[in-house]
């Protein structure tokens, strides 16, 4: 019997039983574990059987043998029980536990657990309008709903234009007065001057920056405060069957979103073509059906809104916005760096294209990041003060450089931790996860214990919990391609990851059941196109699952 | 099955906690989620069934560690009571009590504690009698270790229950779990129960939760805790008035301390009770269908047989046992989840409302705020019948009652028969699923297994139809022939004392069928080493092969609460379909009867067969596993269930023919490729149509002469009367070659080089006789007469020379000399006599002729050249000559 591992304290006692075989009295003793560790009557079956076997007992005392071995079971097993509940008591009289401590406890554990003593639930905006939009957009006011955002949407995209124009001409204007001034430099002017007009030009590039995304602030906050106050009063009419005149709206509202095909559109469409399906099954007997996609595209596609879009953008837009409140979501890894902000690099490019549509639903990306900024912070607390309290347990051992980081700026994330941003106006992606890498991953070994494949593995199982049901990887850990990354490197990097994948979701079929999924793996676009990665790809839908072989047992042997 | 009466199907939901991200378990495995612990410590809920007990039904997963229990459920609890404010008549107290106390008897017998006793648990049937509600939850959760909320309402818990405090999982990770309670809080809780019937009040409400509780840990100060409790509550002077029996068993019940406070088998018997304690006749188990004792001993009929008739009414749906309700409740589109969702019980939040919002690389999360939705709410909802009556609306009366006698009719002749004739045609998934087909088939069998094995025959005759799900394990122990007292025979065998087979076992078990919840939960896994080792310790000749788990796991599956059934089963198997398989060395049983398939591939598919002979694709690289454990190493449970209710009807020489339907299914893939890429696909076998694989194995199996398969380490002959009587009536595709009469025209055994060196299967003359209908002699010894239609087609080609042709020959052969028959590239030469056999491609071809080795070589040709079905006269022309069957031509040629 296997030991379980919380230890209960366990005692030994003897059961005698005696019985008259012609003349002869026979003794019967036997040391028996307490407590039982099946039901008394299976106990009995058990114990009995093996008595009768082992001691060779005569056929006549097996019933008498199998009453006395119940009810000395049973009465053990009752004193084992009084005496635990009369400690248990005692210690109260005792004081060794104190009465009002106890009663805390379990106020505690019954208004932390169960509705009947938990304290009233706040009611929440944000989920009292999920429910609501969630309801309105599997209505026919869905189209009214998708129009209203398209032409947010496009006020926003002229609003961007304008300020990309006028960022341009002040930087023509600036860049030909520098020139002038880089004319007279050692004439009229001194480098001072140079500097200064440097300096200036920056600064008015600055103000105008500023002034135009307070303005698109602006715009944002009234724009997600009219949305938002627009649907709730539509949910409402739409309640009110009386009144009809929000209906008559909305069968009036002429659809808008059907422009011509711009060719831009049509050349990224085709771009996008680049991809190839798979369907794979995991499991040893019982399998699981996966999707696999393997695209060549730049990660932030799946973010970007086309603003003239064909038809395919309004139905992209529909998808997202229905499974929004749904239970299959879908998420994206964006790999960053180690500070959570989004001043430089994919993050700056990100949070760009965040900004480009109005998102009627979450806060507005920094503000998100202001919230995890805070969390990583109570995050580190609560561990630094877990690890005070337990010092004898040494976390992951090697790790004192990292300790050390941690303890100059205990803001910053480690490679193999991420954070999740949240968002409704991305075209393909309702979940982001900044997974922090470092420069490890450009390097060619990192092996599966590497802390951003652990990090895969943690997004994978918030996908299982939190039914993301399509998630798009960076297949080579890395977003744009450099010189060092040649093929052979392609190749070694991309089988990690498939690898490590597969076995992230076959372990998440146990967690969740096995509901199918998927998985799109993104190559960057380079000159590497997914055609010559294909051997690779194939050797993952058949590799051998790692069952039993049949062989004989050691037993005898 | 005690039938469903008045009862309702309640459901009801909780979570388990959920387990602390990345730790593993003892064995480098990942830790079972406590939701499926759960699951596996439930099962054996269903088979407490007592009157005074809500019986449990079914149990299921959902997602995030979700659990919903079904369970019987009635509408009027004492809540009721507690309602109207008004306090109980002694009597209705002492019946409460009463039967509150039986319940509790019979589950402290089964070993467990109700521990959340309390009115709104107490439930009441229509007649006013005691169904006790959730009794398993303390037990179910591993005495609370599994769930996050404490077991129990704080009104009602026992001072002693206090003071060990709750078991949160979080607290005593690094402690000792705290003992679980023992049957006497359920005393304490049934005294306040009882007290606050007596009084009409609800005892203890203005108090907060921590204030309750201090309040029970001080009575312990108290002489008189009834007064106390009355004084608080005002309500002195009732209890004052109450009867002096009441008064002293509230006191009985409410004693401070554990050890001078009765438990609920000595308060039954207690002098307080004893008025009404006659009323009642104590619970009697209803037998089971194997056990020693007589099923009818306490049968009573009424003098006047129609008094049964009377009472019915209707409702004949209610005459049917809760699970069957239930099974076919779900059939007829009942959704667990849907209803809690309707009632409002299952309250979910969207998931990107909820996501957190760090995670630590160590995958523990920050910033996601507890979620209300996953609070307990320990309401239990009815679920409504009407979907399912609708559904059955249109079912007589009469089916609810088929009549068995008739050999004949095997479906109840009433109105729908000519419509479930046509659902016999429709596939099995269909007929599942079909609500009004699988009461048909529920009811039938249930009253077929009743009379088991009186009924053994049309048992087979129906099965052979299809086997309804809810009752496959005890239709399988009757197809396998299970009698008697298994019970008792599992018992006497030492499970315990360690073996060196052990470790294997404590290797194999964790990853045999892990997929499946009922398999992978710790009680599944106790099971499972149980079985395994009574299997390995009582068969000393034999040893345990890996493979041997997968083939308990569907045993195991079906009769999970009934180890000695599951044994049972599995001790029968083993020797019909797997003779000698597990012998210490079993190298010579397991080579014939990979060389014995390697011909059937041959016999079935000459293509297939050339090019994985000519690639050097072997059995012995793939089959192994296939037939050691019976497929069940390579199909997931469903599938192994609808292949084994055919295998069963089988014979032993079936398995092949599933072998060679496997490899058809596959045929594309594995012609169209080398061995590298063979050995790849069959080392994790693609999807299979299992359905598709039953019916092609069937059709292989007629078209396979029985002698074809013999094999010399088959399981010898039964000794005859075995059957003791009850025998089914062999047919000639049901029984083993092996078991019929051996005689001067039989098979002989072949040495197993001898026999890898024919690539087509031998017949005996027996078979040969049989199938050509070469009737007039006296040595046809077929066993049964068959239709024609059932029997493959023949052609017989003699091979020797047209001389001694022309001196005797089988009715009806052909003559191809062998010199003559192939040209040097290996093709058939072209005469009149090849052209007939051309045309009749396709039939069974049997090589005749003097020597075996002659034939072996010619049918190698035929089947080079891809004829089917080639198989060899055994013993040659020779056998033939003694039967007087040989004819000679007439003279016009």
């Amino acid at each position: 019997m296997k030991k379980s591992k919380v230890k209960v304290s366990s005692s030994e006692k003897e059961f005698t039983f005696e019985f008259r075989a012609g003349r002869q009295r026979c003794v019967l003793r036997v040391p028996l574990q307490f407590p039982a560790r099946s039901p008394v009557h299976e106990e009995v079956r058990d114990l009995h059987g093996r008595l009768m076997l082992l001691h060779r007992m005569p056929c006549f005392v097996e019933e008498d043998l199998k009453n006395a071995l119940t009810s000395f079971i049973q009465r053990e097993t009752l004193e084992d029980y009084e005496r635990e509940a009369e400690e248990a008591l005692q210690r109260l009289t005792t004081g060794e536990v104190d009465i009002d401590m106890l009663a805390n406890t379990w106020a505690k554990a019954y208004s932390e657990t169960t509705l009947e003593h938990a304290r009233p639930e706040e009611p929440s905006w944000d989920e009292d309008f999920a429910n609501v939009y969630h309801e309105l957009i599997h209505s026919p006011a869905s189209d009214t709903l998708l129009n209203l955002e398209h032409n947010y949407f496009l006020s926003i995209s002229e609003l961007i234009s304008e300020r990309d124009m006028e960022l341009k001409k002040l930087q023509e204007r600036q860049a030909a007065e520098m020139d002038s001034v880089m004319q007279e430099l050692g004439k009229s002017l001194s480098d001072q001057d140079v500097n200064a007009v440097a300096s200036q030009h920056f600064d008015a590039q600055q103000v105008l920056e500023n002034k135009w995304a307070n303005e698109l602030k602006q715009v944002t906050a009234i724009q997600k405060q009219e949305y938002q106050e627009w649907v709730i009063k539509l949910h409402q009419d739409l309640q009110n069957p009386n009144n009809s005149t929000i209906n008559e709206e909305i069968k009036v509202m002429p659809s808008q979103l059907t422009e011509p095909p711009d060719p831009g559109a049509r050349l990224f469409e085709e771009q996008r073509q680049l991809e190839e399906s798979f369907t794979i099954h995991l499991g040893a007997q019982l399998k699981t059906m996966h999707n696999l996609r393997l695209v060549r595209a730049d990660v932030l596609d799946f973010c970007k809104h086309r603003r003239h879009g064909s038809s395919g953008v309004k139905l992209r837009r529909l998808q997202t916005a229905l499974s929004l409140y749904s239970t299959s979501l879908c998420g994206l890894v964006l790999l960053v760096d180690n500070r959570v902000n989004s001043y430089s690099g994919i993050k700056r490019d990100f949070a760009t294209v965040s900004k480009e549509c109005t998102d009627f639903h979450f806060l507005l990306l920094e503000e998100q990041l202001e919230v995890v900024q805070q969390v990583v912070l109570y995050a580190r607390a609560q561990r630094s003060s877990k690890q005070r309290d337990q010092p004898e347990v040494p976390r992951n051992g090697g790790n004192e450089d990292k300790a050390k980081n941690l303890e100059r700026n205990p803001s910053n994330i480690l490679p193999g931790e991420f954070y999740i941003s949240r968002h409704s106006n991305l075209s393909d992606v309702h979940v982001v996860f900044h997974l922090c890498v470092d420069d490890n991953v450009r390097s060619g070994n990192i092996t599966a214990r590497d802390p951003a494949i652990m990090g895969l593995r943690n997004i994978l199982k918030v996908c299982c919990t939190h039914d993301i049901t399509t998630i798009t990887v960076p297949l080579l850990l890395v977003h744009d391609m450099s010189e060092e990354m040649t093929i052979p490197w392609c190749l070694k990097r991309a089988e990690l990851v498939f690898k490590c994948v597969k076995g992230f979701m076959m372990e998440m079929a146990s967690w969740d059941g096995g509901i199918s999924r998927t998985v799109q793996f993104l190559v960057p676009q380079s000159e590497h196109a997914p055609g010559r990665m294909e051997p690779s790809v194939n050797q993952k839908p058949s590799p051998a699952i790692a069952v039993h072989p049949l062989c004989p047992s050691g037993s005898g042997q | 099955m005690p039938p469903m009466k008045d009862a309702r199907l309640g459901a009801s939901t909780f979570f388990a906690s959920a387990l602390p991200h990345d730790i593993c378990g003892s064995n480098g495995l990942p830790l079972t989620p406590n939701s499926i612990k759960i699951l596996g410590r439930f099962q054996i809920l269903k088979t407490v069934s007592h009157p005074r007990l809500c019986r449990y039904v079914d149990i299921s997963r959902g997602k995030h560690e979700r659990l919903i229990v079904v369970a019987e459920h009635y509408e009027r609890s004492l809540e009721d009571f507690q309602r109207a404010g008004k306090p109980v008549s002694q009597d209705k107290v002492l019946q409460v009590a009463y039967e509150i106390l039986e319940g509790l008897e019979f589950m402290n017998k089964h070993g467990m504690m109700h521990r959340a006793l309390a009115p709104r648990n107490v439930l009441m049937d229509c007649r006013g009698n005691v169904k006790l509600a959730k009794f398993g939850l303390y037990h179910m959760t591993n005495h609370g270790a599994d769930v996050d909320f404490p077991i129990g309402y704080p009104s009602y818990l026992a001072p002693e229950v206090i003071a060990k405090g709750p078991s949160r999982p979080s607290d005593c990770s690094h402690g000792e779990l705290p003992r679980p309670s023992g049957p006497k809080v359920d005393v304490w809780s049934l005294g306040i129960l009882l007290f606050e019937l007596c009084v009409g009040r609800r005892l203890l409400q203005s108090f907060d939760i921590s204030e309750r509780l201090k309040f029970i840990l001080t009575l312990g100060c108290m002489d008189d805790i009834v007064t106390v409790l009355a004084e608080e509550h005002g309500c002195l002077d009732v209890i004052k008035e109450l009867p002096e029996n009441v008064l002293t068993l509230l006191r009985k019940c409410l004693t401070f301390q554990p050890s001078r406070r009765p438990t609920p088998s000595e308060l039954l018997k207690d002098p307080a009770l004893q008025e009404v304690s006659h009323l009642y006749t104590p619970f009697r188990k209803p037998v089971s269908l194997f056990s020693s004792s007589l099923r009818c001993a306490y049968l009573e009929l009424p003098e006047d047989i129609s008094e049964l008739c009377q009472d019915e009414g209707e409702e004949y749906l209610a005459e049917r046992s809760i699970e069957e309700v239930y099974h076919l409740w779900c059939l007829a589109g009942g959704d667990l989840e849907k209803e809690l969702t309707n009632k409002e019980i299952i309250q979910s939040k969207p998931p990107i409302c909820t996501l957190p919002n760090f995670l630590l690389e160590d995958g523990e999360c920050f910033g996601q705020g507890r979620d209300r939705s996953f609070l307990l709410d320990d309401t239990t909802i009815t679920l409504s019948l009407c979907q399912l009556k609708n559904r059955l609306k249109d079912v007589t009366g009469e089916a609810y009652y088929p009549l068995l006698d008739d050999e004949q009719s095997s479906l109840p002749q009433s109105n729908s028969s000519s419509e479930l004739s046509a659902a016999v045609a429709l596939p099995l998934v269909i007929r599942e699923r079909d609500t009004e087909y699988q009461l048909l088939r529920i009811v039938l069998f249930d009253r077929l297994l009743q009379a088991y094995p009186y009924k053994k025959n049309q048992v087979w005759k129906e099965a052979r139809v299809d086997i309804p799900p809810l009752l496959r394990g005890l239709t399988w122990a009757a197809l396998l022939g299970i009698e008697g007292d298994i019970q008792a025979k599992y018992d006497g065998i030492d499970k315990d004392t360690p073996i060196p087979t052990d470790r294997q076992i404590e290797v194999d078990i964790p990853r045999c069928h892990q997929y499946d919840e009922l398999l992978s939960s710790p009680q599944g896994h106790m099971k499972f080493r149980r079985v395994l080792k009574a299997w390995v310790v009582s068969h000393p000749d034999l040893v345990y092969w890996q493979g041997l788990d997968s083939l308990c796991a569907p045993f195991l599956y079906l009769n999970f609460n009934n180890e000695a059934l599951a044994y049972a089963c599995m001790s029968a198997f083993i020797p019909k379909y797997l003779y000698n398989f597990f012998l210490k060395d079993n190298s010579h049983v397991i080579q014939e009867y990979l060389t014995v398939f390697s011909q059937m591939i041959a016999f079935h598919d000459p293509e297939l067969s050339n090019h994985l002979n000519e690639i050097g694709f072997i059995p012995d690289l793939y089959a192994i596993p296939w037939f050691l454990t019976m497929f069940t190493h390579v199909f997931p449970l469903h599938k192994i269930f609808h292949l084994w209710d055919t295998l069963l009807l089988g014979n032993s020489s079936f398995p092949f023919c599933i072998g060679v339907a496997i490899l058809q299914q596959l045929r594309d893939r594995l012609l169209a490729n080398g061995f590298n890429e063979c050995i790849l696909l069959f080392s994790d076998l693609p999807e299979i149509d299992i359905e598709r694989c039953v019916r092609e194995s069937i059709n292989l199996f007629c078209w396979t002469p029985k002698s074809a398969t013999y094999r010399q380490h088959a399981q010898p002959p039964k000794v005859a009367g075995d059957n003791n009587g009850f025998g089914k009536t062999p047919s000639y595709y049901s029984s083993d070659y092996q078991d019929l009469p051996k005689t001067d025209l039989s098979r002989e055994p072949l040495k197993l080089s001898e026999l890898k060196a024919e690539s087509s299967p031998r017949i005996s003359a027996e078979d040969l006789i049989d199938l050509c209908e070469l009737s007039g002699s006296g040595h046809c010894k077929a066993p049964t007469k068959k239709t024609k239609s059932s029997k493959p087609k023949i052609l017989a080609v003699d091979i020797r020379s047209s001389e001694d042709f022309s001196r005797g020959h089988i009715p009806g052969s052909i003559n191809i000399p062998y010199s003559t028959a192939f040209g040097p590239d290996g093709e058939l030469v072209q005469c009149p006599a090849t052209s007939t056999l051309q045309s009749f491609r396709g039939r069974v071809i049997v090589i005749v002729s003097h020597a075996v080795m002659r034939a072996a070589t010619f049918a190698a040709h035929l089947v080079k050249v891809n004829y089917p079905r080639v198989c060899i006269l055994d013993g040659g022309i020779n056998k033939m000559k003694f039967t007087g069957l040989l004819t000679v031509p007439s003279p016009q040629i």
